[in-house]
């Protein structure tokens, strides 16, 4: 299992660091981009988006808005760095992305995106028909929905890789992640049946089921997701149903709302879950299991450090 | 602009007889045996909210759990875990929700008394909007507001509701009067004013907007034996103001003018009843969020069964409300189990069409 990333990966990671921040020295002026050389040959570009439109991409953009935190990080990744030239508010790492022109993806000023000149605009979300707008004004609209599946992050990871001209590196990040998430399977081949877990993501108990993106890193790991049978991919649970499905195991993604585990072992009632007797609570970053990009191996990696201690040393 | 209207006549006796024409009930000719068997209502909802829930424990244990709990009797030989599901989740869950919808329907029917407007309810002059710019504030501030003993949210919605009332009765009033639709005005323009506030605050910190939106749809999934102990003053003493207040409150259903000069102090009777009615109304929102269309359908649901005295109004919305709510949270939280649905949109939706029923079936003035 490799821990770091290829060194060519790095050396690129590195370049566009450094013409970000010359970048960032000349007024937000976008850095001429590096010209992407065997890529080249890969353009035109034809894929589908998320709502079932073909969409062709002539050659490699040289200025890219991505309004997806996760795309944005796939991007710096596969060494697009250099040709972002706008990232929406969500997109805080890695932390470079905060010193791009910075564009709102949940209110969008259509205006705002229109005027960063790219010519390849990455959506997450069709926020107030943005898409068809920006569409209609002759952008290169890729929309991309967040993939239900950490399969669909590879994937995704990939199609970015291949539209912003970088698709060998995003092979590579791929078949990384593919190694390291393989490399977690791997050492729970023997496990029958792993431990129940509750994801909190607020204190009134919404969670993430087994067919959510989250709930995926929970089916990878063989653990049984109390949420399981609930109707939507992110249900709220009753409180009884917690304590009578007695979870081992309880992950908390709503520290940032000050909840930890002294909150969470103060609840009333709560004394009789397993996880709190057993001292089985723990925090995790929700950015890093919640964001379908390139750190979800490092997340299934953390996520199983907290539920198979013993394997994970 | 004065309606013909059944005046309340201040005999028990006459009242039972014109609730009887309202709505006959068999066997039940005094009102002192109405009141009892609302009573009896309610207890019976409470033990079938705690005998019901996502998790199969039979009625039986249900009760045996709560004998155990309440008296020391019997023996515990169930597991530790519905002990727990009884005693610290369903039961503060049901009284919260039997309290809340108690304290929304005697808060409506003394808004609408006073303000003598059908569509008064406890949130118009106020109320809901002060809570939700104090609960948005500290959503989106960051300040830890954990579900623990120390949580910020309801003390920040109970003064923001109570800041947003005081603002709006401040506005009215001059010379030791706040005339009704002056009232009812500034309350319009202060909830405009702190929700565009609130909205202001959402959009700009749109990363919580999940959590500020959770709050506002309200429900009772986070109850606990705390927020009822936060809860029962505030209700008790409000409650106990308006029932006060009733007679008075008969009277000034008249006319304002007719009741000063029948010696009724009417902006003594009105501020009592505001300052009561918003103080329990801030409380209960504060711990529950926004629930809608009890406080305002359930004193008029009240009228059009029992009739128009506020002695027996009052009593009998809150006996009324705490049912409803009990039985919404019921539902809430049983329908898609074992997820929850948010109880304001079980309100919406039950009371509404049944509401529109009563209304067809008496086809009379309402209020």
């Amino acid at each position: 299992m490799r821990r770091f990333p290829p060194l060519g990966t790095l050396l690129i990671l590195t370049l566009a660091l450094a013409l970000a921040l010359a970048a960032c020295g000349e007024e937000k002026e976008p850095a001429a981009s590096p010209e992407p050389t065997a890529a080249a040959a890969a353009f035109p570009v034809t894929v589908t988006r998320s709502d079932g439109r073909e969409l062709t991409i002539q050659e490699a953009p040289q200025l890219i808005a991505s309004l997806s935190p996760a795309a944005t990080e796939v991007l710096y990744a596969v060494g697009a760095g250099p040709q972002i030239a706008a990232t929406d508010l969500q997109s805080d790492y890695p932390v470079e992305a905060q010193n791009t022109v910075r564009l709102d993806a949940f209110q969008p000023n259509v205006e705002a995106i229109v005027g960063v000149e790219a010519d390849l605009i990455i959506l997450a979300n069709n926020q107030d028909n943005v898409v068809e707008a920006l569409d209609g004004l002759g952008e290169t609209v890729l929309f991309l929905e967040v993939p239900d599946t950490i399969d669909g992050v590879m994937e995704q990871v990939r199609l970015l890789a291949r539209t912003s001209g970088h698709a060998e590196e995003g092979e590579r990040l791929a078949q990384e992640m593919r190694d390291r998430i393989e490399a977690v399977a791997d050492k729970l081949a023997d496990v029958q049946e792993g431990p129940r877990i509750y994801h909190e993501l607020d204190n009134t108990f919404f969670t993430v089921a087994p067919n959510s993106f989250v709930g995926d890193f929970y089916s990878i790991l063989k653990a049984h997701n109390i949420a399981e049978g609930a109707p939507t991919a992110y249900p709220q649970l009753t409180q009884e149903e917690i304590l009578d499905r007695d979870p081992e195991v309880i992950i908390l993604a709503d520290a940032d709302a000050g909840e930890s585990p002294q909150t969470v072992k103060a609840r009333p009632g709560w004394g009789v879950i397993s996880a709190v007797k057993n001292d089985r609570i723990h925090v995790i970053d929700p950015d890093i299991v919640s964001r379908p990009g390139p750190r979800v191996a490092e997340g299934l990696e953390e996520l199983a450090r907290l539920l198979y201690p013993e394997r994970f040393p | 602009m004065r309606r013909a209207r059944v005046l309340p006549v201040p005999d028990p006796g006459a009242d039972a007889a014109a609730g009887g024409e309202a709505f006959a009930l068999p066997g039940v000719r005094s009102a002192h045996g109405l009141l009892l068997l609302a009573l009896a209502a309610v207890l019976a909802a409470v033990l079938l909210g705690v005998s019901q829930g996502s998790v199969d424990i039979s009625f039986t244990t249900v009760v045996r759990i709560l004998a155990w709990k309440a008296l020391g009797l019997g023996s515990a030989d169930w597991p530790q875990a519905w002990e727990e599901i009884v005693w610290q989740i369903r039961l503060p869950r049901v009284l919260l929700a039997g309290l809340v919808g108690a304290t929304l329907a005697f808060s409506g029917a003394g808004y609408q008394g006073i303000l003598r407007n059908p569509l008064a309810d406890p949130y118009l002059i106020g109320v809901a909007a002060g809570a939700g710019l104090g609960a948005t504030i500290v959503l989106v501030s960051g300040v830890p507001y954990a579900l623990g003993s120390l949580s910020l949210l309801p003390p920040a919605a109970f003064v923001g509701a109570v800041v947003a009332v005081s603002i709006s009765y401040g506005l009215a009033r001059s010379g030791g009067v706040a005339p009704n639709v002056t009232l009812i005005l500034a309350g319009v323009a202060v909830s405009a004013a702190a929700t565009s506030a609130m909205s202001f605050l959402i959009i700009a910190n749109h990363e919580r907007a999940v959590s500020v939106l959770a709050w506002l749809l309200g429900g009772f999934n986070t109850a606990t034996w705390q927020k009822v102990g936060m809860v029962l003053p505030y209700s008790l003493v409000g409650a106990a103001a308006v029932l006060v207040s009733a007679r008075l409150l008969n009277v000034l259903q008249l006319d304002e003018e007719e009741a000063q000069q029948l010696g009724v102090p009417v902006e003594r009777v009105k501020m009592v009843v505001i300052v009561a009615a918003s103080l329990a109304t801030a409380a209960a929102v504060s711990v529950s969020g926004l629930i809608g269309f009890v406080g305002l359908i359930v004193p008029h649901g009240v009228r059009l069964l029992w009739g128009f005295d506020y002695r027996r109004l009052v009593p009998m919305s809150m006996a009324v409300g705490a049912v409803f709510l009990i039985l919404a949270d019921l539902a809430a939280r049983s329908v898609l189990s074992p997820s929850e649905v948010p109880v304001g949109i079980v309100t919406a939706l039950c009371g509404a069409p049944f509401f529109l029923w009563l209304l067809r079936r008496h086809r009379r003035a309402v209020f």
